[in-house]
């Protein structure tokens, strides 16, 4: 649909009074008790990226350590026992307490900005599933501190984490706390389906929207069918563990393989539930620092779109040495390298886009080249592993180590990197220092090749994962030691960028609204926005809003929106036509007695399954307490 | 920059535009995200009942048939006065509203007594083979879903018998009423796969 332009258009003035009345509308409460009850996208959208950030900086130290530890055969730094729980915790913590959270975060701080709107679909479910999220990483990580962590890897194979090889608490905390932080997950999922279909600003249909906002889409999707399956299996793992049920217990008619199949039903499409915003960040900063259009928008969506389809078809090949039907190692195999075709269609319409274009090479683009080199080389380590006699030969050896540390660090955080230099200034404000940037990618960009690479050889060596040392005859001291020094130097690389962030925010240059030149709304907030996002949401008439804007010097926006309560635009799902209007509710504290009712059941079922029925009626309460409609009831 | 009127939308409803209301598709999302579950259940079921030497072990029978049965009567008697419930509130009728609701809470919650009978005279427990493990919790899942929905259409019924909702404010309405079927015919695939199931597969 494109939207009629009316004839003699009307032109809106703004005057400081309904303005002020906006600001106190959408106001976030101060103070320390203010604090629990913001519900505004921005604000839970800047919470999940700290956090995520922060457990990002604790897991980090976690393989510094492990790798300090594997610098020489024969070391004592950590012992076995720390060793083990330090992976897991490694692991655990990067893929669901980091990867995921941080792309949500940027998803739901971004997405409503790009799509031109003043919040989420359901604000106080949002601040919930922060709540779940911080209370389930404090719990897991704490665990930590009580030298009770989990210990059993990162995918908890039983029967290695069942109650007879890993009793205490550790795998219990594991399997609850991971159940625990998908539902913040899965809310957020569905805050961004809903929010992407139904709230975008009128005329932006969906081929008009905006690369990232595809991909946080299709990430969505991923996580609302990907994630059910993690919580049954570790459902039944805590029933195995905690009331004697015999899923996995071989003598009670039990199938470990089960495990292995729901576990990586879920874990497979989640490297791509990371790795999927990571393209959308990607398009978006090639778009404005080529400062044109992307080649191919509609190939890359349907790449995105195939990628998320595919990504589901392909677990079983983390399993290839379980002794599966010949049949369906073939399909796997097939399955496995077909992914491989939507990732270099992205690719090549990359390098279509940058070819001949006028590059700015600022930092955020640096990022950018970056992956590109790195995940190239993790894509081909990818197809060699979906190959099953290769496969066979480097299972479990440090080639695996290598390969998914390319595609993950390389494919996803080299762009989040990217995107943090590229809208850091719409967040706080402020630039960060160009200089730095690029100080920190280049530090980052050596160290991450001087650390995995070398592991490659490694595994084809023979050096297994999850050793917590080696004997000298073995010869990997020499390797392994170049490892952990670019270990060093990659972390000195984040670490430049920490500082630069930190830096930036007291001193950083004060931001334009629109510092790059780039064409989508979210450009068009102040920079930071204000509380209410847009003075008055924009009408879109294509891809390139702010472009438009900028040659025709003229932009029209939807009026009739009041001030004195919480208003926004509804549209319809293909087209982008405005329906009607939706009133979203203000800050409470109710999502927080939910997320701590919730996080009693959650924490108390590993001491006594009675929690659970404690737990279930007290969320019940809180739910009616959140829910219950407060007089006057609306009537218009 | 010119700043120009495009649409205006003081006009437009407030209320559940097109019936297809923020809320309308977040409940969407959670049966989506709950029908995902439900499936792999089934799957895990099946996965289970493939490896086994014999489904149900030997020495031990399919529970009986009768009382699922009639549950599921009463879960379908359920949906309907949950439908007919919304169909007054959609002509304005909110006293058919509340007596829809109450009839639907008072079904389900004689399903749940029924249910509470039925499993306390299982002769197996779930600690004794993964097929009683898997019969229990599947079980379990639905049987604590239905004590929700009992739980959250007590609440509507309340706010219905003192007149909260009306034909244009009853979106609460319809999320719980969508819910209420989802619980109720996630229903029909566990009832075949538990007590149809061992009696076509076991022979």
């Amino acid at each position: 649909m494109t939207l009629e332009k009316p004839a003699n258009p009307r032109d809106v003035t703004d005057s400081p009074e309904e303005t002020a009345w906006l600001e106190r509308t959408w106001h976030s409460p101060g103070g320390l008790l203010g604090w629990f009850t913001h519900v505004n996208q921005r604000m839970i959208g800047k919470r999940f990226i700290i956090t995520a950030f922060i457990f990002f900086l604790l897991a980090g130290i976690l393989g510094i350590l492990i790798r300090l530890q594997l610098a020489g055969p024969e070391q004592q730094l950590l012992g076995p026992e720390l060793y083990n729980q330090f992976f897991t915790m490694h692991g655990t913590v990067m893929m669901f307490f980091f990867a995921i959270p941080v792309m949500e975060g940027f998803a739901i701080y971004f997405v409503p900005l790009m799509i031109g709107t003043r919040d989420m679909a359901f604000p106080r479910l949002n601040a919930f599933g922060y709540y779940v999220y911080l209370i389930g990483g404090i719990v897991l990580f704490g665990s930590l501190l009580l030298s009770m962590a989990p210990n059993a890897g990162w995918f908890n194979y039983v029967p290695l984490s069942s109650k007879l090889y890993s009793p205490g608490y550790g795998v219990d905390i594991w399997t609850t706390m991971i159940t625990f932080i998908e539902v913040s997950a899965l809310t957020a999922a569905v805050e961004l389906i809903v929010t992407t279909l139904r709230m975008r600003a009128p005329g932006m249909s969906l081929n008009r929207m905006p690369l990232f906002v595809w991909a946080a889409l299709v990430m969505s999707f991923m996580i609302v069918f990907a994630m059910p399956a993690v919580i049954v299996s570790s459902t039944l793992l805590i029933l195995d563990r905690l009331v004697e049920t015999q899923f996995f217990i071989v003598e009670g008619g039990g199938e470990p393989l089960l495990w292995q199949h729901l576990f990586w039903y879920f874990g497979h499409p989640e490297v791509y539930i990371i790795l999927v915003p990571a393209l959308g960040m990607i398009s978006t900063i090639i778009i404005t620092f080529t400062r044109r259009p992307i080649y191919g928008y509609t190939a890359l969506v349907l790449s995105v779109v195939a990628i998320g389809f595919v990504s589901f078809g392909l677990w079983v090949h983390h399993m290839f040495t379980t002794g599966l039907p010949q049949l369906g190692m073939s399909f796997f195999t097939a399955a496995s390298a077909t992914i491989a075709i939507p990732s270099g269609v992205q690719i090549f319409c990359w390098i279509a886009s940058l070819w001949g274009a006028k590059i700015r090479f600022a930092t955020p683009m640096l990022w950018v080249l970056g992956f590109f080199a790195i995940f190239v080389i993790g894509g081909l380590t990818g197809v060699m592993v979906a190959s099953i006699p290769f496969d066979t030969q480097v299972h479990d050896t440090f080639f695996l180590v290598a390969h998914f540390h390319y595609v993950l660090i390389g494919g996803a955080v080299f762009p989040l990197i990217g995107a943090t230099y590229y809208w850091w200034p719409k967040i706080t404000g402020r630039m960060m220092s160009e200089a730095a940037g690029k100080w920190s990618f280049w530090l980052a960009f050596i160290g991450f090749n001087v650390t995995f690479f070398p592991m490659h050889q490694l595994g084809l060596e023979g050096m297994p994962r999850r050793i917590y040392t080696y004997v000298e005859e073995m010869g990997w001291g020499d390797l392994n030691l170049l490892a952990t020094i670019g270990s060093l130097v990659l972390a000195t690389g984040f670490g430049v960028t920490l500082i630069n962030a930190i830096w930036s925010v007291f001193r950083g240059q004060r931001a334009e609204p629109n510092p790059w030149g780039a064409p989508t709304l979210e450009w068009a907030a102040d920079s930071p926005p204000a509380s209410y996002n847009f003075r008055h949401i924009p009408v879109v008439h294509s891809r390139w809003p702010l472009w438009d804007w900028e040659r025709d010097r003229e932009r029209a926006v939807v009026t009739g929106l009041r001030n004195d309560r919480r208003e926004v635009v509804l549209t319809s799902i293909l087209d982008a036509k405005p329906v009607g209007v939706q009133v979203l509710p203000a800050p409470t504290i109710w999502p927080f007695v939910s997320a701590v009712a919730a996080s009693l059941g959650f924490i108390g079922i590993i001491f006594h399954p009675i929690f659970f029925a404690i737990a279930f009626f007290l969320v019940a309460f809180t739910l009616v307490a959140w829910f219950w409609p407060r007089r006057p009831w609306r009537n218009d | 920059m010119k700043v120009v009127q495009g649409i205006d939308v003081s006009d437009m409803t407030r209320f559940n535009p097109d019936q297809r209301a923020p809320l309308w598709w977040g409940i969407l999302g959670l049966i989506a995200i709950e029908s995902a579950v439900v499936l792999t259940f089934c799957v895990s079921y099946l996965y289970l009942a493939a490896y086994a030497e014999a489904w149900p072990p030997s020495g031990e029978s399919a529970p009986p048939m009768l009382w699922p049965s009639i549950n599921l009567g009463l879960l379908m008697l359920s949906s309907l006065t949950m439908f007919l419930a919304g169909q007054a509130i959609n002509r304005g009728n909110q006293r058919g509203l509340a007596i829809g609701v109450t009839a639907s809470v008072l079904l389900a919650s004689a399903v749940l007594v029924l249910r509470s009978l039925e499993l306390m005279a299982y002769e197996f427990s779930w600690k004794d083979h993964a097929y009683g493990s898997i019969v229990w919790t599947i079980s379990g899942f639905h049987y604590v879903h239905v004590t929700s929905i009992v739980f959250g259409s007590a609440v509507v019924a309340i706010l219905a018998w003192r007149g909260y909702f009306t034909q244009q404010r009853q979106i609460g309405v319809v999320v719980d009423t969508n819910y209420w079927y989802f619980v109720c015919f996630a229903w029909i695939p566990f009832y075949l796969l538990l007590y149809w199931g061992p009696r076509v597969y076991g022979q």
